[in-house]
């Protein structure tokens, strides 16, 4: 081919995830305070970050292959199920009705998310053969599937209503039960937890802008538009629905491993339909297809109680007297700005906040 | 000369309709491939049956002295044929140029772990898919084009970015379901001199759909004429021309 001096090269600049100094900088502050957290804000506080991330995580994994790859998954709590259930058998104590092998948490982690990914690449097939609407019913069999597995293998999940304990968490044979104590700090269990999620949901989070800035992404995001031209280019639709799958599970699989042991039990009634739909109604409302959305959303549907409960207490309204306690109430503006999302922002709270960004940055003097 | 692709005795039938009708060709390496014929005629459906979207009802067709009949369209594409549609197939969401880049996707080689931790060996590759991309970009003229979403592209744009999205394959064999359809004649020029500087500087054997016989004329090397699934004519374009059954079919006579 003919060649051009002035043939534009600087590829790499392109591609990378922070290509001003500008957001370097915003990125190090946001990371520096994370890191600082724990020693700043009460246990109520992290409790609920560290669920943000941990959910964020799991909703990152649904949108990977719901979001970029367009393969309707209602099933997704099953993954984080599988990965609870991992770990809570590898790290878990063994009771009179359960299995523990109380091992350390540098084994159970991964083995949680590999376990996931497994089911996911066995489950995958099904969505080469199916699309849409069929392939979203399949899936929705998972869901009761997977829930006979849950509440049925006693040995493992203690059986429906009773639950068991979740993993214990020692890692590199560092007991972290009790927490530890440096000079006037005391570090709890759930600090360590908050720590553990937060590196992973920044791994993980990157993990996500790499596939979506890659060959890997192209190819899921081709698939969802025109799968039929996506093939007609050489890309192989079964494997790559079987990464989506696979990355999909692996990411649900390393959320629920750890989800558990903030409250140290869990029940197999947690895994049910709805909270497989709740995945799907964060990944809506953060947004659909977008990096940052499943992290936005995640940390709205954690919040949303605790912002509701405020405003209920602002406006005095008890808990008697209103027609609505404050669950259904919760589950009734949850419900509308699904809708809301759906029909007015297709790109969710992402979609708002890059408008906002786009507004700021084209100010006067910004730049 | 070899041939690259072959087909032969090939029907295809959907229902009542039998699309194609023991039709038997050869697609000689190099050479400029024009299939012609007026509306349903079946030359979507060759195109359709070289890269396996449809699968003949009977007869085979190899691609490459390979018979295609287990090959699966993306196992095609990856032998190196890629190809245009007729009614513009571009993934509209993004831009020109990760179109483009999907269409590198086969000379693209890592897995999905690699992609995660974004290795260097992904670095590499990506370069290597951008800089295909690029040349391609350069060779059809449409570097002011490279963030456009393709929504936001005009009508003959779009056609020249599924162009590039088939070229950045590199592929062998390029077919072109009318390249020109809808556009005006200074449009049709253009496509009409990319489709030799692919076919004459990149060496890639092209085969070409159009209704426009005069196009035909004017690039081809050779010619098949259909006509109700039928082969009615193989040849020289010049020759096409003159045949009396070509001329009938074209007035609707007969
Ligand atoms: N998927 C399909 N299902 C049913 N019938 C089909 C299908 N594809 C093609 N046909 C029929 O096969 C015949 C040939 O169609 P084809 O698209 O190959 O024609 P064509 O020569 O490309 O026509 P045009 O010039 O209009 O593009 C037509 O009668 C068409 O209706
Ligand atoms: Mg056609």
């Amino acid at each position: 081919m003919k060649k051009r001096p002035d043939l534009y090269t600087n590829y790499r600049n392109e591609s990378s995830i922070f290509p001003t100094t500008f957001q370097k900088f915003w990125f190090g502050l946001l990371l520096v305070s994370s890191f600082a957290a724990p020693f700043i804000l009460s246990s109520y506080w992290v409790l609920l970050i560290t669920t943000s991330l941990l959910i964020a995580i799991a909703s990152w994994g649904l949108n990977v292959v719901s979001g970029y790859a367009g393969q309707v998954n209602l099933g997704h709590g099953v993954f984080v199920g599988i990965g609870t259930y991992v770990s809570s058998v590898l790290g878990g104590v063994a009771t009179t009705s359960v299995i523990g092998y109380e091992l350390d948490m540098i084994i159970w982690l991964p083995l949680s998310g590999l376990a996931a990914t497994l089911i996911g690449i066995i489950l995958s097939p099904v969505s080469a053969r199916l699309k849409g609407l069929n392939l979203g019913l399949v899936t929705l069999a998972l869901v009761f599937i997977g829930s006979h597995f849950f509440s049925n293998l006693k040995f493992i999940t203690g059986g429906a209503g009773l639950g068991r304990k979740a993993a214990k968490l020692t890692f590199m044979g560092i007991d972290l039960e009790a927490g530890i104590t440096f000079g006037n700090f005391i570090l709890e269990k759930n600090d360590f937890i908050y720590f553990f999620s937060l590196i992973l949901c920044i791994l993980l989070g990157l993990g996500v802008k790499n596939i979506t800035r890659s060959k890997i992404g192209r190819a899921f995001s081709a698939i969802r538009d025109r799968d039929i031209a996506a093939e007609a280019l050489g890309i192989n639709l079964f494997k790559y629905k079987m990464y989506a799958f696979g990355i999909s599970s692996f990411y649900g699989g390393i959320a629920g491993s750890l989800l558990f042991t903030l409250s140290g039990g869990v029940e197999p009634g947690s895994f049910s339909l709805l909270y497989s739909i709740t995945f799907v109604a964060i990944v809506i409302i953060g947004g659909v297809g977008t990096v940052l959305g499943p992290l936005f959303g995640a940390f709205f549907f954690t919040m949303l109680p605790g912002i509701i409960q405020a405003l209920l207490h602002a406006f005095g309204v008890g808990d008697a007297g209103f027609i609505f306690n404050p669950a259904e109430i919760e589950r009734i503006v949850f419900a509308f700005f699904i809708i809301f999302f759906l029909i007015f922002e297709p790109r969710g709270m992402w979609g708002i906040w890059f408008r906002l960004r786009n507004y700021f940055k084209a100010w006067p003097f910004s730049y | 000369m070899s041939n690259v692709i072959s087909f032969n005795d090939v029907s295809l039938r959907f229902g009542g309709v039998q699309a194609l009708k023991n039709v038997s060709f050869e697609i000689e390496e190099n050479s400029l491939f024009a299939i012609i014929g007026p509306n349903g005629a079946g030359k979507t459906s060759i195109l359709n049956c070289i890269n396996g979207i449809y699968k003949p009802t009977s007869g085979s067709i190899n691609i490459f002295d390979q018979d295609s009949k287990d090959l699966h369209p993306d196992n095609i594409a990856n032998l190196g044929v890629s190809r245009t549609f007729q009614n513009i197939e571009l993934f509209e969401n993004m831009t020109a140029l990760d179109n483009i880049l999907i269409g590198a996707h086969r000379h693209v080689d890592y897995g999905p772990v690699r992609s995660l931790l974004f290795s260097k060996k992904v670095r590499q590759e990506e370069e290597k898919a951008r800089k295909i991309s690029e040349d391609v970009i350069d060779f059809l003229e449409i570097e002011e084009y490279r963030y456009s979403y393709i929504l936001s592209l005009p009508y003959g744009i779009q056609k020249r970015i599924e162009l590039a999205r088939a070229l950045a394959m590199q592929p062998k064999v390029l077919l072109l379901d009318e390249p020109a359809a809808g556009m005006n004649n200074e449009e049709t020029e253009d496509i009409a001199r990319f489709i030799l500087d692919v076919h004459e500087e990149l060496g890639i054997t092209v085969v070409l759909i159009d209704h426009d016989m005069n196009m035909v004329m004017d690039i081809a090397t050779d010619v098949v004429v259909m006509d109700f699934g039928e082969k009615l004519f193989q040849g020289d374009p010049q020759e096409a021309a003159k045949n009396q059954k070509v001329i009938d079919a074209y007035l609707g006579v007969g």
